[in-house]
């Protein structure tokens, strides 16, 4: 009778365990990487869009998930904060969310350059051109001059 | 023998040692007979009658013969059996008893007696509840989970569930399911009308035809409550998907589900809502129709600034 107890404990678990291996594999890669960046290089405004990333993002997951993400472009950003800031409840209006798209651009421009580089050289021109327009803009705007 | 000769007997340190007579430990034979018995279980439950074609869990080869598959009426049984547990039992259970806060018991429910228009109503349209099973009070949504299924593949699931776990009824002609399907869906687009659709009313068709606005809403702006899910315990709006992914991404988000929805208390219940695991339901092409439907639905002129 126990084993069967068991068994049956054993199979409910099993059913419910429904996680996509693939993508729980995936972010448990990232969120074993660092929690922090060391953001005292960079512009005033951004080390406090990232006070702002640090906040809104540690709601619902570790900070170390998008930090150590494979997303680098501007278009992968901007996709994946309107996800989060349009989940109800998530308290990031659209002028927090652009703070942390901002700095997210800056920062994947500056500690994930290669691996920018790397996803740039595989746009079609027109595509390519346009990221680097954005990476350009977030720096034009807030590099100290 | 008296205390006398006990008195003269010699010091015992000289004496030839002599056997006693004492009983075994009662301890002993309890252990002995408890290991028996729990043997005898086991040789029972095990063996197969020393049949090496039989292991376990299978105890005789009857069992294990009638787990096979097989030609006819046995082989739809078994194929009804495979998609129960793929599409229904993950909320009612391979045990047909349901779960509490998903979903309600299959197993000796006066819904699963009913006729098969009314039976094949649920698993087509959906069910909003409050509905009473077996004396119970249960106020859920289920999505139209068999839309999808063919009649052949519907036909077999109800068979397995009128005829699984003590229920009695009979088995479910396809014909039967064409018959509930015209009957429910009268006013669905017919081939001819969807030929003559755009994609955008196409896919509006699909959102209605898989029931994806019981949980998300008719106008999709996000629905109903579903209490504890960390989606501020509601179902979530679609009007910004066009925002937040690709179309492929949005698709292979719909043909996955996500089982497991974050709890806004961790402590708390499970939320009783989840997105269910579209890609054996709905066809690729009208995956494709319904992405774009989705994608039209947002709002003009908003426009955050990145």
């Amino acid at each position: 009778m126990a084993a069967l107890v068991l068994f049956g404990a054993g199979v409910a678990c099993a059913e419910d365990q429904q996680l996509d291996a693939a993508t729980k594999a995936r972010i448990d890669k990232y969120e074993q990487g660092p929690a922090t960046v060391d953001v005292s290089q960079y512009p005033q405004v951004i080390q406090d869009n990232y006070e702002v990333f640090s906040q809104k993002c540690t709601q619902c997951h570790k900070l170390s998930r998008p930090i150590n993400s494979d997303y680098a472009l501007p278009d992968e950003w901007s996709r994946y904060v309107k996800r989060m800031m349009h989940k109800p409840g998530s308290g990031i209006d659209g002028s927090d969310g652009k703070k942390i798209y901002e700095f997210l651009v800056y920062d994947s421009s500056v500690r994930k350059k290669a691996m920018l580089d790397d996803k740039l050289a595989k746009l079609s021109a027109e595509d390519k051109a346009a990221a680097e327009a954005k990476v350009k803009e977030v720096h034009d705007k807030y590099d100290r001059k | 023998m008296s205390d006398e000769s006990k008195s003269s007997r010699p010091p015992a340190a000289d004496s030839e040692p002599t056997a006693s007579r004492s009983t075994l430990p009662v301890w002993i034979m309890v252990l002995t007979l408890v290991l028996l018995f729990l043997g005898a279980v086991y040789f029972d439950r095990h063996s197969g009658w020393f049949n090496r074609q039989v292991y376990a869990p299978y105890t005789s080869a009857d069992q294990l013969a009638a787990s096979q598959p097989r030609s006819g009426a046995a082989s739809a049984l078994a194929q009804g059996r495979k998609i129960y547990e793929n599409a229904c039992g993950v909320c009612h259970g391979n045990d047909g008893l349901g779960k509490p806060g998903q979903a309600p018991p299959l197993a000796g429910s006066e819904w699963v007696a009913k006729d098969v228009v009314s039976l094949a109503r649920v698993p087509l349209a959906g069910l909003n509840g409050p509905i009473q099973v077996k004396g119970r009070d249960w106020n859920l949504a289920m999505a139209p989970m068999g839309a999808g299924m063919s009649d052949a593949d519907l036909a077999a699931v109800l068979t397995c569930i009128r005829q699984s776990w003590g229920n009695t009824g009979g088995v479910v002609a396809a014909d039967e399911i064409k018959a509930a399907r015209a009957a429910i869906n009268g006013q669905a687009p017919t081939p001819a009308q969807l030929a003559q659709m755009t994609p955008v009313e196409r896919g509006r068709a699909v959102f209605q035809k898989y029931g994806c606005y019981q949980c998300h809403g008719q106008d999709a702006k996000g629905g109903v409550a579903n209490p504890n899910a960390k989606t501020a315990e509601q179902v979530p709006s679609l009007i910004y998907v066009a925002d937040g992914y690709t179309r492929e991404e949005l698709i292979t988000f719909i043909k996955k589900g996500e089982r497991d929805i974050p709890r806004m208390n961790p402590a708390g219940p499970e939320p009783p809502h989840f997105m269910p695991k579209w890609g054996p339901v709905i066809q690729d092409a009208e995956l494709d129709d319904l992405a774009t439907y989705l994608f039209s639905l947002k709002p003009k002129g908003e426009n955050v600034g990145f």
